[in-house]
């Protein structure tokens, strides 16, 4: 089969226009920081006054998936190439130009991750006898992380919901499954905003979101939960166990298109003092038909070929 | 599509991230040597020791493993290299010297460098001490955490060896290199018998106390010298048998073998057999009880005028 002159330069020229064209695309925005974005555009509120917290929330993707946000949630802000620092002691970390010339590994990478998600000052102050058992369970966390088996990730872990509608006198917060740092199945919560008061504690059976209630705090939606089930850890990563009687505060507040949330978590039973999440920012979707798709059902393979205690 | 983990399941060949960069000619100029330099000569010089400093200082941070990054899930966010290095736990057996006189010694070590702490637990002839330090505060332990709960232990200060027991943060290879790397421009480099070496004033805490560190041919830190005014301050210290003696395998290198002296006398000489590098949790909150000793201490100084240290921004954790 020919082509004539015509077809060819025709060709030519389509090729020619198709190297113009993608030399004049915009080249992807690469970041070098992991600093939560400032706020923009205004805030939204409801008939009643209050912020309208409603909308899908993953503007910057999945608060828990990618290295660069878990160091953020950890509290380990890199600003540039050539700062950063640690949000809850002020500490300067060094930066350093990345190596051109190494070779990147899966295991290198994995272990580097492993230390990066662990750098950040705030950690929660246990009892003395519960260090040993921290040190552990975070050492093994193959064996020991309540996640393993694709079991919900639970409050306050699970950390910003991805959904949020807010009604009038309740909440619908929802976290789809999802693998990366933990692998989880989808969680839901609803949590009234009427007023109500908390069961006894003795009277509820423990579960993985507790019984929340939430109330406004000025323009902060507050959530309050107990009743939890002890089978979870309250921290990213870390080994954070914690009792049944753990109490959680959520703060949820709207700026614009940010969403900063924070927990704090009271457990006499094992902790010494009350302990404060470093502020997680989540931005909204930019799309205001957005949706949350379907999120895949989480499968559990690894566990049985890991051969070593190199973990998340 | 299946939701998939990301663990490590298979053994790996040890990799060192953050490959040490060859210096091939770490250093161009012994700093202090030589005529003053003036005007641009003088501003050349000045940039080409800030090189040298960085070249050697990033160096021996890839030798140890401490610069580190990862793009795992980060999509278009690609951060710098970052220092990686807060808390350890190590242990292991050997030899201190009492009055002279060699005495076997097991010893568990926990420290952190953001804040700074350190909890040394040592069994010398069969006697058992735990010596804590943070930041400021210096005191000792009848049991790991004791004093934080009422009943529970006690905790007795130990303020005079504050300075003493901090130091020895900033004398491990990591903390010469962080140290140095906050000292900025007062920290010079030079060769000394091929090797590549460095010297720097400590701050804060340990002010007056001036650190020299000598590099290998691998950029690893074999040794450190500490003078200061005070004689008590003043050691040499040999670091050897590098690698990666964790458990969870970090790509962190340790020094297996240490031997102290202080003035020519010796004063230990350990053997590493774990060094749990990956960020454990540990932790040094200040005791309730030392806090407010230190504070009898503080308002005693006031009242004859001397100079008070900056006790009251430490905070509890």
């Amino acid at each position: 089969m020919g082509f004539s002159i015509k077809t060819i330069a025709a060709g030519i020229a389509v090729c020619v226009c198709c190297v113009v064209a993608s030399a004049q695309s915009p080249a992807p925005v690469r970041r070098t920081d992991n600093v939560p974005p400032k706020p923009s555009g205004a805030t939204p509120r409801t008939a009643d006054g209050h912020p309208d917290l409603t909308g899908v929330w993953n503007g910057i993707g999945d608060t828990l998936n990618g290295v660069p946000n878990q160091m953020a949630n950890d509290g380990i802000y890199v600003e540039s190439e050539t700062s950063a620092h640690d949000v809850f002691s002020g500490a300067r970390i060094f930066t350093f130009p990345r190596n051109t010339n190494r070779v990147p590994t899966n295991a290198a990478d994995e272990r580097a991750a492993a230390l990066l998600r662990r750098v950040g000052a705030n950690r929660p102050l246990y009892m003395p006898e519960y260090w040993q058992r921290v040190r552990d369970l975070d050492a093994n966390a193959n064996d020991e992380d309540p996640t393993n088996n694709c079991m919900p990730a639970g409050v306050p872990r699970a950390g910003i919901p991805l959904y949020i509608g807010q009604q009038p006198g309740s909440l619908i917060f929802i976290y789809p499954g999802q693998g990366g740092l933990i692998a989880t199945q989808t969680m839901y919560r609803m949590v009234p905003l009427d007023g109500r008061q908390h069961t006894p504690l003795q009277d509820l059976d423990g579960t993985y979101t507790g019984e929340s209630i939430a109330h406004w705090d000025g323009d902060t939606l507050v959530v309050d939960s107990w009743g939890f089930t002890s089978n979870t850890w309250f921290g990213q990563i870390g080994g954070y166990f914690h009792s049944e009687d753990m109490h959680v505060i959520e703060r949820f507040h709207r700026d614009g298109n940010t969403l900063t949330w924070t927990a704090t978590i009271e457990d006499p039973q094992v902790l010494l003092e009350p302990w404060t999440t470093t502020p997680r920012v989540a931005v909204l979707n930019a799309n205001p038909h957005a949706v949350l798709p379907e999120s895949d059902p989480c499968s559990e393979r690894d566990l049985g070929h890991i051969v070593t205690k190199e973990h998340h | 599509m299946f939701v998939m983990r990301t663990k490590l399941f298979v053994n790996s060949a040890i990799v060192i991230a953050g490959c040490a960069i060859a210096i091939a000619s770490p250093v161009s100029r012994v700093a202090g040597k030589g005529k003053p330099a003036t005007g641009s000569a003088a501003q050349s010089g000045a940039a080409s020791d800030a090189a040298d400093r960085a070249k050697v200082l990033r160096a021996a941070a890839d030798a140890l493993g401490m610069v580190r990054w990862s793009d795992i899930g980060g999509g278009a966010t690609h951060l710098p290299g970052i220092d990686v290095i807060n808390t350890m736990e190590f242990s292991g057996t050997g030899v201190s010297y009492v009055a002279g006189q060699p005495v076997q010694t097991e010893f568990r070590v926990e420290l952190a460098y953001n804040p700074p702490g350190m909890r040394v637990q040592t069994v010398r002839g069969g006697t058992a001490s735990i010596q804590t330090v943070r930041e400021n505060y210096a005191w000792d332990e009848s049991e790991p955490g004791a004093g934080l709960i009422p009943g529970k232990g006690m905790a007795t200060a130990q303020m005079a060896a504050a300075k003493e027991r901090i130091l020895q943060l900033w004398i491990l290879p990591y903390g010469v290199v962080k140290a140095a790397l906050a000292a900025g421009d007062k920290t010079v480099v030079s060769k000394e018998n091929g090797n590549a070496v460095f010297t720097f004033p400590l701050a804060g805490a340990v002010a007056g106390v001036t650190v020299k560190a000598t590099l290998d041919a691998n950029n690893l830190i074999t040794r450190v010298e500490t003078k200061s005014d005070n004689p008590a301050l003043n050691t040499e210290t040999e670091y050897s048998d590098y690698a990666d003696h964790g458990e969870i395998a970090t790509d962190i290198k340790s020094p297996a073998h240490t031997v102290r002296t202080q003035g020519g006398r010796p004063v230990m000489d350990l053997q590493v057999k774990t060094w749990d590098a990956n960020n454990p949790y540990v932790v040094f909150p200040v005791p309730s009880a030392v806090k407010a000793g230190n504070a009898k201490t503080a308002a005693a100084r006031a009242s004859t005028g001397a100079l008070l240290a900056a006790d009251g921004s430490v905070g509890s954790r």
